[in-house]
């Protein structure tokens, strides 16, 4: 048994795409029992029109219980594949592995009278061709850790983050995908905040690491590149900068930059506002949030202080203006895709300026509690309040996740408290521009769904 | 004296996993496995396919050597654990040697318990407990014509499958009014009763064997209605009690009742002293006393916490209660038990059972959730059922559907509720 | 903007020489290209533009291999060449005024980094008063920033001296930046006989490029550039006083590095020039005026005919103003009883010339009393001529018998 596996294909679920036609269901019996009972497919299709289909199959998990529990070893987590194999010599019908299973993976076979199991039907898997509306994809969930579970961490254990931050999650997988050969940037902010420059003479890195100004980011990694290439060295010029920086007084630098067409890879981590120096709005920060510069309060002469009176500037349409080698969004939420974008922006930063602006939730300015995060970033992308996308000058701007059909902005907002003041209209509002910004995006979009 | 981080005393579930819940947390420190069993780890629960020749003695071994050097624990077979020295935290093994911790899992499992039935120490048996029992045992009933078990729980009943299996007349003795008792009711019991009638077995409940003696077949045992039975081979099955006489001198300190009491986190009240499994006496589900519930899965939930606590994993949940979870397969049909047996004030009980097809199924509800399911023939996901009773899950909305289709709706409620 | 050569160069002169006639802007660009600098970053202001077209035009001529970044502002224009130094380039800019100014963020910053990056001022005074002529009031401004700052007085110098910056900044005991500072119009557009050095001369002066052994971003060798210092724990003061320590020791090696880097340069190439300070006809003086920059030439011409005159007066010109060459001030100073000082910018808190004002501190340490007293010309553009200077020896031989005023004298006021 493999204690610590990798990370491996598996059969992906989009229950919003899924109409309980149950063809994956006949096309499993068809292909393990040579039946089109859907009784004994192993993949089982549940639900109904009205409370929607979800599905119970056997999830190969990294730590199977079927497995603990089985008395005849006759489970077991193949390392290679990560599929949870069932052994038929070694089965003593004893059911156990259903008592392990929390989620009706293992079942019992009434027709074969022995347990059953999804094993991917060595990697070619029949349910998923066979569903006619994309609900099921075979798909690597976490391909990053298999390519870069091995590599180095760039980064000094126990940076000093915010509970339940992802910057530090987006810091990590950057690097370490970037490289050692590397020279960072990393201008004030919540990034040196957490130590990735040291404090008193440490370094919090493996490569070369520097503050620039909060100003300056872009033209010093421009100096550093142009250096290197004037000596032939083949060396990264990154930046991990925030949204103020990037947004605001930064702005001329990485305009400048990016118009000379700089071979820098420039990430704004976008936490809308100055979380590090104290939650101040910045010209990222959304309509109506509140920030400790757009405070609640009652006003004077009958206008309340709602929190931020205008809406956040569009830095990454903005980028994409400056036709940039390449430039996209992403989101901590979404994990792989960052990783595909990084890889892009990293080619692209060989040829010229490559930007990515990732949305990364402040915890601790947003006010959503430590354990949130994961889930304000994907209600984000789910309600298109924020939309992942890529640009090159060649193929123009497309939708990488596009929302087909978007949750109510409020499913966003409400997961937060620096929203919670907020009046019927500017909700209306913020719908509003929701729409507008993805209606916009559309137009400028090579393919027009989302 | 050897020195050792982690010492695990015993090597099935409860043992397999505390090893690899350290090992997740705490890849180095040094951890040994000590157990007194000679083979590689196994399950006491496949013992009787060993018995029926289904399972391949060399092939029901949970783990190889090579787990134990890729995990680099130091593998000690063969050697019991003698007493236990806490004091000086310190283990004394049946060879004399010494083992220093700085912390011991017990998970010793337990052993058949021998009825005091007079004449039994004049008698040859079998118990079914280890590898080695069962290799007896698989070539004993291949001679036998006439067997006695004594005992119908689910090791007996399991046996005594298989020796009607292999053409012995063969006859079950329980003193419970009904086989099967605390694992399935009445019904349930019945029809697993029947179905061994069917095939020729005599079952006698609510029996009691007063008197074994030698005979030129084997036994003769007197029934304590004077009748008596002939046997080639006599099995003896009237249930376990944990292994913890190591627990003298000083070891006394870590206290014990039915099994060694331990907390949620499967710590004893002795410092640096975990227990899990077969001998751990642990919070119930449905109970606040401690109980024991020496089944697989719970071994497994057990071991789990008892390594994660031991290592000082910080990601460790403790341990909920144990929820009493069976499965028993017999003569091509199954039966499962999930949750209380029980039925408190106030609760409901529902029956299905269609004498045709053999299907059964009771569940019992209070204030809308499920407290326990039992099935024959009724197949549901019983990790699933498991899922609906630890989180309290309100059924009462979907409650004639469920009672319906189970296994549909239980999927539904997981695959919407903890997916 | 051609440049003509003249004539060869005359056999006396120690190394094959061109002559040419130039501008200052050109002649600096020249000495910039004769430095090999591998990267200049470049953003036109009046009175410097001229000086990056000629930059610019070298190196697309082919006469000079660098990396040239038209950067989108002065702000960017140092940072890029901070980021340039740092992965170990030999860097180079100019700007003025309201372009230092807003460079100011990185400008304070360089001198911290120590990064020997050179820099010319082609200055310009401070506006508002809207204005686009000469003036010191911006190199003035930054003089308190940890940057080497050198006046030159000819357009012959401004060549010279730009070749000489760089090696002062990357002496090993200097590591700090160097402004080299030219009087706007009057330097910058001025027209000269220059001499050229030969490249192979000023490469054998120059010797080999080493810019980031202290410092640096590179792979090869990975390190924390500029970690957070301060606060009030952990090491946190005494890293900060550390830096700080080194710069002020950095620049007054620079002093030291300044005379050896002029008298190698008087060695090889023939052309000497008073590294710190410059005495002209002070001996024999009774009292002195002191000047900075272009203006000296004027007052050289003052001093000529007063003294003819038979005024015993003399001069004391300033090379180096940062670090203030305090020692080779006081040498100077000894010599007179009285002193009149000629700023071409203004101190606002003191409520007279800058320099004057530094001077003043260096009268101090004498242990006598020298009356003194302030002179302020030349502002936005305007010409101290030398009719100005003989008003200005005029009135610092009264400081000999009358008390000295407060006020200082405005020279352009009626002009």
């Amino acid at each position: 048994m493999a204690m610590f596996g990798g990370a491996y294909n598996t059969i992906a679920f989009d229950a919003a795409k899924c109409d309980g036609c149950g063809d994956c269901m006949t096309a499993c019996a068809t292909a393990k029992t040579g039946t089109v009972d859907q009784s004994r497919s192993r993949i089982q299709i549940v639900g109904s029109e009205h409370d929607g289909f979800e599905l119970a199959l056997c999830r190969q998990c990294g730590d199977p219980k079927c497995v603990t529990v089985c008395p005849a070893a006759a489970l077991t987590k193949n390392g290679d594949s990560g599929v949870i194999e069932w052994n038929a010599s070694k089965c003593v019908d004893c059911l156990l592995c259903t008592v392990g299973c929390a989620y009706a993976g293992i079942a019992l076979d009434a027709g074969s009278g022995h347990v059953a199991k999804c094993d991917t039907c060595d990697g070619a898997p029949a349910c998923v061709p066979a569903c006619p509306h994309q609900a099921l994809t075979y798909i690597t969930t976490s391909r990053i850790y298999n390519e870069v579970g091995d590599w180095e961490d760039l980064f000094a254990p126990g940076l000093a983050g915010c509970q339940g931050c992802n910057t530090e999650l987006l810091m990590r997988h950057t690097l370490r995908r970037v490289g050692p050969e590397t020279v960072l940037a990393t201008p004030p902010g919540c990034v040196p905040g957490m130590g990735s420059v040291g404090f008193n003479g440490t370094t919090g890195t493996k490569v070369p690491v520097f503050h620039p100004l909060l100003t300056n980011t872009a033209a010093m990694l421009a100096g550093i590149k142009r250096q290197y290439r004037r000596v032939g060295r083949e060396v990264n010029a990154l930046a991990i900068a925030g949204d103020g920086g990037a947004s605001d007084v930064g702005f001329q630098s990485l305009s400048g930059a990016a118009e000379r067409n700089e071979q820098i890879l420039f990430m704004v981590v976008d936490n809308e506002g100055y979380m590090n120096t104290g939650m101040q709005r910045s010209s990222c920060t959304p309509y109506g949030a509140w920030t400790s510069t757009t405070p609640i309060g009652k006003g004077s002469g009958g206008m309340p202080s709602q929190g931020k009176t205008q809406d956040a500037k569009n830095l990454p349409l903005i980028m994409v203006n400056h036709r940039c080698e390449y430039v996209a969004t992403a989101s901590t939420a979404y994990m792989q895709d960052l990783y595909d974008k990084l890889d892009k922006a990293i080619q692209a930063s060989k040829r010229g300026f490559a930007y990515l602006h990732v949305y990364s939730p402040c915890t601790t300015g947003w006010r959503f509690p430590t354990d949130q995060n994961m889930e304000v970033a994907r209600k984000a992308v789910e309600t298109n309040f924020v939309m992942l996308w890529e640009y090159n000058p060649k193929d123009g701007l497309e939708f990488t996740r596009p929302v087909d059909d978007p949750l109510p902005v409020t499913e966003y907002l409400k997961a937060m408290g620096r929203f919670r003041h907020l009046s019927p209209d500017q909700i209306s509002h913020i719908q509003g521009k929701v729409v507008e910004n993805l209606a916009f995006v559309k137009q400028m979009a090579h393919r027009q769904s989302a | 004296m050897e020195h050792t981080k982690y010492l695990v005393v015993g090597s099935s579930h409860a043992a397999l996993e505390a090893v690899t819940a350290i090992r997740m947390h705490d890849a180095k420190g040094s951890l040994t496995l000590l157990t007194r069993d000679p083979h590689l780890p196994y399950s006491p629960t496949v013992l009787p396919y060993v018995v029926s020749g289904r399972s391949s003695p060399d092939g029901i071994f949970l783990r190889d050597e090579k787990f134990f050097a890729d995990n680099r624990v130091q593998l000690k077979r063969g050697t019991a654990l003698k007493a236990l020295h806490v004091e000086r935290n310190a283990a004394e093994l049946a060879d004399g040697s010494e083992i220093a911790y700085e912390k011991i899992l017990l998970a010793t499992g337990a052993s058949p318990a021998i009825p005091p039935i007079p004449g039994i120490d004049t008698v040859s048996y079998h118990v079914l407990r280890t590898l080695d029992d069962a290799t007896k045992l698989n070539a004993a009933i291949k001679q036998s014509k006439q067997a006695v078990v004594l005992g119908a729980g689910l090791v007996g009943m399991h046996a005594a499958e298989n020796l009607v299996k292999v053409g012995a007349g063969v006859t079950v003795v329980e003193m419970a009014k009904q086989l099967t008792d605390g694992y399935f009711d009445a019904t349930a019991a019945a029809l697993i009763e029947k179905a061994f009638t069917d095939n020729g077995a005599t079952i006698l409940t609510g029996s009691r064997v007063v008197k074994l003696a030698p005979s030129s077949k084997g036994v003769t045992l007197t029934l304590e209605n004077g009748t008596t039975l002939e046997a080639d081979l006599l099995l003896v099955a009237t249930g376990v009690r944990p292994n913890m006489a190591y627990l003298n001198g000083s070891g006394q300190l870590v206290l014990h009742d039915k099994g060694i009491l331990v907390s949620d986190s499967m710590q004893t009240s002795v410092a640096n002293v975990w227990a899990a499994g077969d001998c751990a006496q642990a919070k119930g589900f449905f109970t606040d006393s401690k109980v024991m519930n020496a089944i697989l899965p719970d071994a497994t939930e057990q071991g789990r916490i008892a390594g994660m606590a031991m290592a000082g994993d910080p990601g460790l949940k403790t341990y909920p209660g144990g929820v009493p979870l069976n499965t028993y397969h017999f003569f091509g049909r199954h039966a499962i038990s999930v949750g209380s047996s029980k039925v408190p004030e106030g609760a409901e009980v529902v029956t299905r059972f269609d004498e045709a097809s053999g299907r059964y199924l009771k569940a019992i509800f209070k204030d809308g959730c499920l407290l326990g399911i039992y099935g024959v023939n009724e197949f549901f996901d019983a990790g699933v059922m498991c899922q609906l009773i630890l989180r309290r899950i309100d059924l009462s909305a979907v409650k004639q559907r469920f009672l319906a289709e189970p296994m549909k709706v239980g999927r539904e409620i997981m695959s919407k509720t903890w997916r | 903007m051609t440049t003509a050569i003249l004539e060869t160069p005359s056999q006396t002169q120690p190394a094959k020489q061109k002559v040419m006639l130039c501008e200052g802007n050109e002649a600096a660009a020249l000495g910039v290209a004769l430095a090999r600098p591998d990267m200049v970053a470049v953003y036109p202001i009046t009175p410097q533009s001229s000086l990056v077209e000629h930059v610019a035009k070298l190196i697309a001529d082919g006469r000079m291999d660098a990396d040239i970044v038209d950067a989108e502002g002065e702000h960017s224009v140092l940072s890029v060449l901070q980021g340039g130094a740092l992965a170990g380039a030999r860097t180079y800019t100019a700007t003025c005024g309201p372009g230092l100014a807003f460079m100011f963020e990185p400008y304070f910053r360089t001198s911290g980094m120590r990064l020997p990056i050179v820099m010319s001022i082609v200055t310009r005074d401070g506006i508002t008063p809207q204005s686009v002529w000469g003036g010191h009031q911006d190199a003035m401004t930054v003089r308190e920033v940890g940057w080497v700052q050198v006046y030159c007085e000819t357009v012959q110098e401004v060549l010279d001296t730009t070749i000489m910056a760089f090696k002062i900044a990357e002496h090993h005991d200097v590591m700090l930046p160097v402004n080299v500072c030219l009087d706007g119009n009057y330097l910058s557009y001025g027209t000269s006989r220059v001499e050229l050095p030969d490249q192979a001369e000023v490469d054998a002066f120059m010797g080999v490029k080493d810019v980031n052994w202290h410092v640096a971003l590179d792979p090869l060798r990975p390190m924390a550039v500029d970690p957070l210092t301060g606060g009030s724990g952990g090491k946190g003061p005494s890293t900060f006083v550390r830096y700080r320590k080194g710069q002020c020791r950095g620049m007054q090696n620079s002093l030291r590095v300044i005379e050896e880097v002029h008298e190698e340069w008087a060695q090889r190439f023939g052309r000497r020039f008073a590294p710190l300070v410059e005495e002209y006809r002070l001996d024999g003086a009774d009292y002195a005026i002191m000047t900075l920059g272009s203006m000296t030439g004027a007052a050289k011409d003052a001093i000529d005919e007063a003294r003819d005159a038979g005024k015993k007066v003399g001069l004391i010109k300033i090379k180096t103003f940062s670090p203030f060459p305090v020692e080779a001030l006081l040498k100077s100073l000894n010599k007179v009883q009285a002193l009149g000082v000629v700023d071409r910018s203004v101190g606002f808190r003191w409520n007279c010339g800058p320099m004057y004002q530094e001077t003043m501190g260096v009268l101090y340490r004498l242990g006598r009393h020298v009356p003194s007293m302030s002179f302020i010309g030349g502002l936005a553009g305007a010409d101290i001529t030398v009719g100005h200077f003989h008003r200005v020896i005029e009135a610092t031989e009264k400081l000999l018998s009358s008390p000295a005023p407060i006020e200082p004298v405005w020279l352009n006021e009626k002009d």
